[in-house]
């Protein structure tokens, strides 16, 4: 087996919460073959907020999909908090994904006849939890996000930046290991984009969520410990990297980013 | 339960949507409950209309042959028999284009009221009845629509003797049962002795009232013995059964409805499961989050499932509750008016309740599997890759 090659920030004695061996997924579309990844190792540790950036195309969604058990690899291993994914059935990734992830999308993605609070409780009703403690949880998800007063909005009535921190509230209400989100702030302008990344960024400092973010948001690399750079399929090492992170940094506009994202 | 607010929720997010198909669900389950109470409202319509101790003799080729009126006399003679009078059908015309627009029979004057003790005519009028050989017997129905008056007098030009007679109204049968115009054998019989022939010699049906309803079927038995290896053989049947043959082209007529009744409820599956697919549709992403965020394919499955079939439930409820309510008022109504009293007898039973709720339950069963099922089925990587 190939060994890991590339590490989410600096590397702890402890082991990684996210190990990926020599991943490859393709899939069939028509009578072609896609390779949507070949052969990606990495590792993310506990506690790190990291970036998967690259063009469209280039699997970082796919990679992402794989890391939240939402998608299963054509080969090689995905093994998050101990728990070898590849071997689990559709539903056993349900219930590990309940137990384990908390999901952020790009275009929010709330149930639209369900006020605030009701949608943050959502993946509370797959626990066993009474109704009492499922409201108080998702009320201080909420208080987190700071919508502590906006329980009763149902979705039409809510910004898209306090949507999209609705979600997070959601995404953050099991108290999971690993929080994955596909474009955060690709839905929101630019102050609201700053305020979610910060938000982000709160949840790794203040409770030491392990966060992996999938964006083309150049911003975002102000903001997190470590961006992984894929182009077609591959992850980009070595001097790849540090010319994506330099490009990413540019069309952020240079100085502006300066000392975000150091690829290992 | 704990899926209930979001089941409940997700029933209204387009209210107009969910109460169309509702309504529709709701309309064809009334629907359906009112035709179910027909073959058991025509069997106590029967029951209502007929009497357990009375039986009528005919030929056995057919209604319309006759047998000898000689036959009644040894019909009498039966143990067990009560009284028989033997009608003959005068397919009498009132109206000038000349069509028979209500029945009409030479009876036994002397014999009609033991055989008919039940049918609401005074002592008076079945003396005077006896009385005039002219006189006539006619059911409220026929008074009615033509305006007649006790007393007054009216021709009947036969489509079947040669004569035509002037009849006396002597009485009425107050009641919108027997909707019959009877007038007296003997002044038949002599109007066609007067032009000739031969006289009225036959009975075309006897009609007989046993003194013990448990004697009917032995005097059946015994009167179509009686006839055997005769040339006119008879075929005896229960009023009940007389009339029930009566009314078998209607009994048909319930086939098709009932026939029919069942397409309206396929088209209803077929429109309710429609707006489930619409729904699951719209809903593709909400789903895919659903899944993504780790909802089990059951559990996705039964809450679509519980929403066409809570919806459909519930119009199956309210339906049931139309139903019983629209019976009830024509029970109401028959109480009010003799003309719509068979009416009364369309029961919404708790049989056809527990059918009615059945159906509705098995619509929005039937309706709500496909897509629920495809839904839940497809893996949440697919689902994501559709709406993202």
């Amino acid at each position: 087996m190939q060994a890991p090659r590339a590490h989410g920030g600096d590397t702890p004695d402890e082991p990684p919460l996210i190990r990926i061996d020599s991943v490859s997924r393709r899939y069939i579309r028509g009578v072609d073959e896609v390779h949507a990844l070949e052969g990606v190792s990495l590792q993310i540790h506990s506690g790190r907020f990291v970036a998967f950036m690259g063009p469209s195309g280039s699997g970082k969604s796919t990679l992402m999909n794989l890391v939240s058990g939402i998608d299963r690899p054509s080969e090689g291993e995905v093994i998050v908090a101990g728990q070898s994914l590849g071997d689990l059935t559709e539903d056993e990734l349900a219930e590990w994904r309940a137990r384990h992830v908390g999901l952020i999308f790009q275009f929010f993605n709330l149930i639209p006849v369900l006020n605030a609070l009701d949608n943050v409780a959502l993946p509370l009703l797959l626990t066993d939890l009474s109704k009492a403690e499922r409201v108080r949880r998702a009320e201080t998800a909420l208080r987190v996000v700071g919508l502590d007063e906006r329980i009763d909005h149902f979705p039409r009535t809510l910004s898209g930046g306090e949507q999209q921190r609705v979600a997070i509230a959601r995404a953050i209400v099991t108290d999971p290991d690993l929080i994955v989100a596909d474009e955060p702030t690709g839905d929101l302008d630019a102050r609201n984009a700053e305020a979610i990344l910060e938000l982000l960024r709160s949840l790794k400092h203040d409770f030491g969520k392990t966060i992996v973010m999938v964006t083309h948001d150049p911003r975002a690399l102000r903001f997190v410990d470590h961006a992984f750079h894929l182009d077609k399929g591959l992850l980009l090492e070595g001097d790849d990297a540090r010319r994506a992170d330099q490009a990413v940094q540019l069309a952020a506009g240079g100085g502006l980013i300066s000392g975000a994202g150091r690829a290992s | 339960m704990k899926y209930a607010h979001l089941v409940w929720r997700n029933l209204w997010r387009n209210a107009l949507r969910t109460a169309m198909t509702g309504g529709a669900i709701m309309l064809a389950v009334v629907l359906v409950c009112l035709l179910l109470t027909m073959p058991a409202g025509m069997d106590a319509m029967l029951n209502d209309f007929a009497s357990n101790t009375r039986l009528t003799v005919h030929n056995k080729a057919g209604i319309v042959y006759s047998m000898p009126y000689s036959f009644t006399r040894k019909v009498r003679q039966v143990d067990g028999v009560a009284a028989a009078v033997a009608w003959v059908w005068f397919g009498g015309a009132f109206e000038e284009d000349g069509r028979v627009t209500f029945p009409n029979f030479a009876v036994e004057a002397e014999h009609i009221g033991a055989v008919f003790p039940d049918y609401p005519i005074t002592q008076q009028q079945l003396a005077d009845f006896q009385r005039y050989r002219d006189g006539a017997i006619v059911g409220r129905q026929i008074m009615q629509k033509y305006g007649w008056k006790l007393g007054q007098r009216v021709t009947l030009k036969s489509t079947v003797w040669p004569v035509d007679l002037d009849f006396r109204l002597v009485g009425v049968i107050d009641n919108e049962r027997a909707p019959h115009f009877w007038f007296n054998r003997e002044y038949l019989d002599q109007a066609l002795r007067e032009k000739g022939a031969n006289g009225l010699g036959i009975a075309g049906t006897i009609w007989v009232r046993a003194d013990d309803p448990r004697k009917v079927n032995t005097i059946m038995r015994k009167v179509d013995e009686m006839s055997r290896n005769s040339e006119a053989e008879t075929a005896s049947e229960t009023e009940k059964s007389f009339f029930a043959n009566f009314f078998g082209s209607l009994q048909g007529l319930v086939t098709i409805i009932l026939i029919v009744t069942g397409l309206v409820s396929l088209c209803i599956v077929f429109i309710a499961a429609n707006t489930a697919s619409m729904g699951v549709r719209e809903r593709a992403g909400e789903i895919a989050v659903m899944k993504a965020i780790g909802f089990p394919r059951r559990v996705i499955f039964t809450t679509l499932l519980a929403e066409a079939s809570l919806l459909s439930t519930f119009a199956g409820v309210l339906g049931v509750a139309l139903a019983v309510g629209l019976t009830g008022a024509l029970q109401a109504a028959a109480g009010w008016s003799d003309m719509l009293g068979p009416l009364g007898n369309f029961i919404v039973t708790p049989l056809v309740i527990v059918q009615g709720l059945f159906l509705s339950l098995f619509v929005g069963m039937l309706a709500g599997v496909v897509p629920s099922f495809g839904a839940a089925r497809k893996p949440v990587v697919e689902s994501l890759h559709e709406v993202f």
